[in-house]
């Protein structure tokens, strides 16, 4: 059983790496895929397309950040404090980044034929960013107390 | 309902369909959609073509069967999973069917019986057949102006208010979907509705071109073409 309780407490530290990496990955691909589709129709501004692909990629970064900050010797103390902060975190950086992705995928898409908006119509993935900001702060300040 | 993430590209590649309506040109030919369309897989493919051929009067013989067009049209919706598509196949089946039995009453055709149209409202249609809108005020609203378009003759203008009800039925059933296969299909429609529009607007430009010259003429009924004089 405490072999089980300790490897719960390593799957916590590398959750929050493993689905921050998934969530860039699937939000970069979300959000590429409208860039691309929105180059066929327009003449100019591609750099900005392929920039606002790239938002999910913070997640990944958010991830590691945490793995490093729950990286220790794991106990049957200290895993389920390991596990719970790292998986729900991990998760929520997940929901975050396929959200994000589906929002930018939306603001290429409205932008493309309306460049003026383009500055508002990141509002929407900017407000998912600072969600996945909370999870990613809040998880560094809970991790603080697991020993 | 579809992978909301399944056609990202083929949807950002098109122009909106708000311009579709607004531009003097049209933004998109119908060989560059086809091209586009051809990212969608196979399955999708064939229920898109299945759709616009259950939808275009083209598709039908002048001799049609009015139980045969509603027997595809019943084919189709068994056979369709996406219940966004279905709704919409339905709604527009249930306007023909309207605007059908505004004609037949117009001609002076009496209360249809049988299969005579598609969807719920055909027995209640013929059950209030003497009444301007058959009591359907309140679910079809725009029954009343297509019945006095109709009455008066104006058959542009009755094609156009029928183009706009459609463009409506589809913007609302297109509300929840950006990326799916149900966004590329309601696009495709709108785009359908958009070329229909065109073309009324072009055979409007040809008949007013038509009465101006006529009362031009008026003018110089001494006028002989050719060069002559009379």
């Amino acid at each position: 059983m405490t072999d089980f309780v300790i490897a719960m407490g390593w799957v916590g530290i590398f959750a929050p790496m493993a689905l921050g990496t998934i969530a860039s990955a699937i939000g970069c691909s979300i959000a590429g895929q409208a860039s691309i589709g929105a180059m066929l129709e327009t003449e100019s501004g591609y750099g900005r397309f392929v920039g606002i692909s790239a938002f999910p990629s913070t997640f990944a970064i958010y991830g590691i950040v945490i793995m490093f900050t729950l990286n220790r010797a794991v106990t049957a103390e200290n895993a389920g404090g390991l596990f719970g902060v790292g998986v729900l975190s991990g998760l929520a950086l997940m929901y975050c980044g396929m959200w994000q992705g589906r929002a930018c995928a939306a603001a290429i898409n409205a932008s493309k034929e309306k460049p003026e908006i383009f500055g508002l119509s990141l509002a929407p993935a900017a407000i998912i960013e600072g969600f996945g900001v909370f999870a990613f702060v809040f998880a560094l300040v809970i991790s603080a107390g697991i020993a | 309902m579809s992978d909301p993430d399944a056609y990202i590209a083929l949807v950002s590649s098109l122009p909106s369909s708000e311009r579709l309506f607004v531009a003097k040109q049209p933004p998109l030919s119908e060989l560059r959609l086809r091209k586009r369309l051809s990212a969608l897989d196979e399955d999708d493919a064939k229920t898109l073509h299945r759709i616009e051929h259950i939808l275009s009067w083209a598709s039908y013989d002048a001799q049609a069967e009015i139980g045969e067009v509603v027997k595809r049209a019943r084919s189709l919706l068994r056979n369709l999973p996406q219940p966004t598509l279905r709704a919409i196949v339905a709604d527009r089946m249930e306007l023909r069917s309207a605007i059908a039995a505004l004609r037949m009453r117009r001609d002076g055709m009496a209360a249809p019986s049988g299969q005579w149209g598609f969807g719920k409202w055909t027995r209640h249609i013929a059950a209030n057949w003497s009444d301007p809108t058959f009591r359907l005020d309140a679910p079809l609203p725009w029954l009343r102006e297509a019945g006095s378009l109709l009455e008066a003759g104006d058959a542009l203008g009755l094609e156009r208010h029928l183009l706009e009800i459609a463009f409506r039925q589809l913007q609302r059933h297109g509300g929840l979907h950006h990326f799916d296969f149900e966004a590329v299909v309601i696009y495709v429609l709108k785009w359908t509705l958009f070329d229909r529009w065109a073309a009324s607007d072009a055979q409007a430009a040809a008949r007013r071109f038509a009465q101006l010259s006529d009362d031009a003429l008026q003018d110089f009924p001494d006028l002989m073409l050719e060069g002559g004089t009379g």
